[in-house]
């Protein structure tokens, strides 16, 4: 039941969610998280990139989201909690999701689970240099 | 050639009219409500495979199952799991309520497509079907049986013994507990292969998403208009979602909580509770697969205040044969349900947004054009094949 082509339409969906690609690329970021693709999430302080594992995020299917966490002028950051939303109904998922925090500086995000078709957001703790900041990005599962 | 003739005229005589083909209308669709009914197949999917049962798949844990789905040894009052699962029931029991040593509090599930769940039980309480097998077998309230007695049965019985050699490769020997499981694995295998046929939703579905408009013109025009009020505004497909009309997840529609004066059903909290208290969850010693993948959700889940009296979003396949409805067939009819979604009370559901469940406010027309597209999902069913042999 997979569709390859809802995959590439997600992968084309996530490079136009970075409308302003050239000064993302310009912070000190790794945005390629091994597979040359990948979502990126920035404000005036810090720049998150994400890929998620799967890569099709499907309805009611676990996936992991890969991420790098920095800041723009090339601190240390944390991802110190996540979680993900359905603004319309206002309500969660079913499901709590686990930071993992990986040797190579990755973090892994694992437990997500969008369990139904819509629009959903991204919710996402970072800190750095004593302070926190909360970023946020929508994606819609189909 | 004269008497070829002939008969060719006789047999044309009394051969039977073909009842003409009633010009139906193919109603239009947009690339975005196609996407949305492409979502709801293709039907059937691949055959269930649960990497956490050894023998899933198994044809001979298959034809094992099946004996002791029927065998009413497995129960201390003499009665199998097929007493309240009737084949000729949707392998439910068409009782408000099930009735095992007691009445019990809730409606007795349909078996149909069980395989393709990720959660099992009206609250959730088992993260597989082989978990799921065993609460009713040894559940005082139900068919009160043991881990004992269904391990003796495994044991002595010399045609399940062989036919549990066959299914698991060795004698049924080890502790009770074990063979428990393996029973309750062996009846898994079996349900698994209760998948429904294709239905008139599907052959339109299908026509619709490869563009054959003359096929998908032979779905009748009230099931297209309940149809586009399915995925549209009646936003049912956010919780019937996919080829099983489910997305497998728990929701609160409204339905009152208590099952008698004083006491309430708690429905997914309390199932969250027993499924992380028992031993036979998939993060247990139990699960046969290795890797973390097919425990991801039972390690994930963690209840909270809103899975109070959230019950397990049924689906719809062979919907319109499988009444009562709700949890606890509190609402007897088809008709009847599509009447509670158009006039639930918003007094009765909590939420901060835009409600998942409101009160539709349906006309009787779209009450009808539902409930056509509602029946396109049932199908008449084949007879059930005999029994393959156990042991040969």
């Amino acid at each position: 039941m997979k569709h390859p082509t809802r995959a590439l339409a997600l992968a084309l969906t996530l490079f136009s969610a970075m409308p302003n690609l050239s000064e993302a690329l310009a912070a000190d970021c790794p945005l390629d998280l091994g597979h040359g693709t990948g979502l990126v999430v920035y404000t005036q302080r810090h720049m998150l990139a994400l890929r998620p594992e799967p890569l099709l995020i499907e309805v009611g299917i676990p996936f992991t989201l890969i991420m790098n966490v920095c800041t723009k002028r090339g601190e240390p950051a944390e991802l110190v909690a996540i979680d993900a939303t359905m603004p319309a109904h206002k309500h969660g998922m079913n499901y709590t999701p686990k930071i993992v925090a990986g040797v190579d500086g990755r973090y892994r995000v694992e437990g997500l689970v969008f369990h139904m078709p819509g629009e959903w957001e991204l919710v996402l703790d970072v800190r750095s240099g004593g302070e926190m900041e909360r970023l946020t990005h929508g994606l819609v599962v189909k | 050639m004269r008497r070829l003739a002939l008969l060719l005229a006789v047999a044309a005589a009394i051969a039977p009219v073909t009842p003409p083909v009633r010009a139906q209308q193919l109603l239009e669709w947009t690339p975005k409500e196609i996407d949305a009914v492409g979502q709801h197949g293709p039907w059937p999917p691949n055959p269930v495979r649960d990497p956490t049962n050894r023998v899933s798949g198994n044809p001979a844990a298959i034809a094992l199952g099946r004996a002791l789905f029927f065998d009413p040894r497995l129960s201390g009052r003499e009665a199998a799991c097929s007493a309240c699962h009737l084949p000729s029931l949707g392998w439910s029991d068409g009782n408000k309520r099930g009735h095992g040593a007691v009445e019990l509090d809730r409606r007795t599930p349909s078996l149909w497509n069980v395989g393709f769940r990720k959660w099992f039980g009206w609250d959730g309480s088992a993260d597989s079907l082989w978990m799921q097998s065993i609460r009713p077998i040894t559940d005082a309230r139900e068919m009160a049986g043991s881990v004992e007695l269904t391990a003796r049965l495994l044991r002595e019985d010399a045609t399940l013994a062989c036919g549990y050699r066959k299914a698991f490769g060795e004698a049924p020997a080890g502790s009770d507990e074990k063979l428990m499981v393996d029973a309750a694995k062996a009846l898994a295998a079996f349900q698994e292969t209760l998948v429904t046929p294709r239905t008139p939703f599907d052959d339109f579905r299908d026509a619709l998403v490869r563009g054959d408009r003359a096929a998908a013109a032979r779905y009748p025009v009230d099931a297209q208009r309940g149809l586009k009020l399915f995925i549209g505004t009646g936003n049912c497909s956010a919780c019937h979602f996919g080829p099983t009309f489910t997305n497998g997840e728990f929701g609160d529609v409204g339905i009152p909580f208590f099952v008698r004066p004083g006491e309430v059903d708690n429905g997914r909290f309390g199932g969250i509770e027993r499924l992380q208290a028992s031993p036979y969850n998939l993060l247990g010693r139990f699960n046969d697969d290795p890797s973390p993948a097919s425990s991801v959700r039972t390690r994930h889940v963690e209840k909270q205040h809103r899975n109070f009296g959230e019950f397990r979003v049924p689906g719809l396949r062979q919907v319109g044969r499988s009444g009562p409805y709700m949890h606890d067939g509190s609402v007897a009819k088809l008709e009847d349900v599509v009447t509670h979604y158009s006039e639930v009370s918003p007094d009765r559901l909590h939420s901060d947004g835009v409600p998942i469940v409101r009160a539709l406010g349906l006309s009787a027309g779209e009450k009808g054009d539902l409930i056509a597209f509602l029946r396109s999902l049932d199908t008449d069913i084949p007879t059930l094949l005999p029994a393959p042999p156990v042991c040969p």
